[in-house]
């Protein structure tokens, strides 16, 4: 390997992308010849100061657009393969009654067909598409959580608001938005998200747990409220520290006390 | 889902599983505008065209051969969507989009050496040719082995290996020179 060959190795050696047996013969060098020694600590310096140039990062329009596009070719999909049975549901409305009768007797082959042989691949399909679906709502949902910007998190509950039966990643993610995140209408957003999974005994636990822990009197009142929703009587106790608390806003205080009654009497 | 490779989820996405694709999306996107960025100078055909190779992606998954590196495939296809881009006319980076990206960086007068510096070396890498700032940018900033630049450039590793190398001493060059430093070369 000549001079000029081994200099030009200086970018893999920085990047530790040299095999053993060049990084060896490259090490050689090196000690040897103190001019490729000072190219290489002039060349290091420059190496790690490109490190330190700040990271480009798209919109948020960017995520929002590419989401709605894969949503619609989700959805384009779904009404191709639901078209495979519209043609004769829909034909039959303006057809002579002759060839009513025909479709319907092929309807009726069509439906004996799947009797004896299972679902057809058509419904299969719309099946596949209706997971489809749901997989990717609930995939842009959890990815919308985790965005720094707080519209982009009020998108995410929003997803998560059109998964028919998210699973317990999804949950959890609201449940933590809900305690964790710094924006109060996300919070309260994420609340309302999460009211309809309350036959969930977890789901009611972290929504008690949730009251101390927030620091936002609305989100307070917005999570007494939704127990008294739920009827949560193990909550009781909960609002009673809440009443005599007087750290407590006298607006909550009030609450839990009035939460407490309808808990106690309903 | 996080754990599956690109190769899992590309055989999804060819068997019609198209929600696989935000995986690949969020895995992704970032670098890719990065990458795009430094070709295009311009944020905003920037995320169009990222948005686009994703939908090629999804249009031409059955192309995609499993046993390849999926990012080598993703990047060869972005840069053919750039220079589709080019051919029409899109990547024109107007005056403003230009100072944009200028005023984004701090202040010399407002900011301490270390950011002045940073300033200086993103400028120095503005003006360093397409063709070296490409390679540099994929070498240094998406830790590709230059067996994968070439085949996203599709040249020899040998011209990769030169390319870098020279990028690397002609960003030096343009660094020094706009910290008023007199270069001495070795």
């Amino acid at each position: 390997m000549t001079f000029e060959e081994i200099r030009l190795l200086i970018p893999q050696y920085l990047s530790g992308q040299l095999t053993p047996a060049e990084k060896d013969i490259f090490e050689a060098q090196l000690n040897a010849r103190p001019e490729l020694r000072i190219e290489v600590e002039e060349l290091r310096a420059l190496w790690g100061e490109l490190g330190s140039i700040p990271e480009e990062r798209p919109s948020d329009a960017l995520l929002a657009h590419f989401y709605q596009k894969l949503n619609a070719i989700a959805r384009e999909r779904k009404r191709v393969a639901d078209g495979g049975f519209a043609w004769w549901k829909s034909g039959l409305q303006g057809l002579v009654r002759q060839t009513a009768i025909a479709v319907a007797v092929f309807a009726t082959g069509l439906y004996v067909g799947r009797m004896n042989f299972g679902p057809s691949p058509g419904t299969q399909e719309v099946k596949r598409l209706d997971t489809e679906v749901q997989t990717l709502r609930q995939t842009v949902a959890l990815s919308l959580l985790e965005r720094q910007s707080a519209t982009s998190r009020l998108e995410g509950i929003s997803w998560s608001s059109r998964v028919e039966h998210p699973d317990s990643d999804l949950v959890s993610a609201l449940l933590s938005t809900l305690n964790s995140d710094p924006n109060i209408n996300v919070r309260l957003s994420a609340l309302n998200a999460v009211e309809k999974f309350f036959e969930d005994p977890g789901v009611r636990k972290t929504l008690v747990e949730s009251i101390p822990r927030q620091d936002s009197p609305l989100v307070q009142i917005a999570l007494i409220d939704a127990i008294v929703h739920m009827r949560d009587n193990t909550a009781a106790t909960e609002l009673r520290k809440l009443t005599g608390d007087q750290e407590v806003n006298a607006a909550v205080r009030q609450r839990a006390q009035w939460g407490l009654q309808k808990l106690t009497y309903q | 889902m996080e754990s599956s490779t690109d190769s899992v989820l590309m055989k999804l996405v060819q068997a019609g599983d198209s929600a696989q694709l935000a995986t690949l999306f969020e895995r992704y996107h970032l670098g890719l505008f990065r990458y795009l960025l430094s070709l295009t100078r311009n944020r905003a055909l920037s995320e169009d065209l990222v948005q686009e190779v994703f939908f090629r992606v999804l249009k031409y998954a059955r192309s995609y051969d499993p046993s390849l590196s999926f990012p080598v495939w993703l990047y060869g296809m972005a840069r053919n969507a750039c220079f589709d881009a080019l051919h029409e006319g899109r990547a024109e980076m107007t005056g403003s989009e230009m100072e944009e990206i200028r005023s984004s960086a701090p202040m010399p007068e407002e900011a301490l050496a270390r950011k002045q510096d940073v300033t200086f070396l993103q400028e120095a890498l503005q003006r360093l040719p397409e063709e070296k700032r490409e390679v540099l940018i994929l070498s240094r900033f998406h830790n590709m082995r230059y067996e994968e630049i070439a085949r996203i450039l599709k040249c020899e590793i040998g011209t990769v290996k030169v390319r870098v190398y020279r990028a690397l001493k002609e960003l030096r060059e343009k660094f020094c020179e706009l910290r008023g430093e007199k270069l001495y070369d070795v």
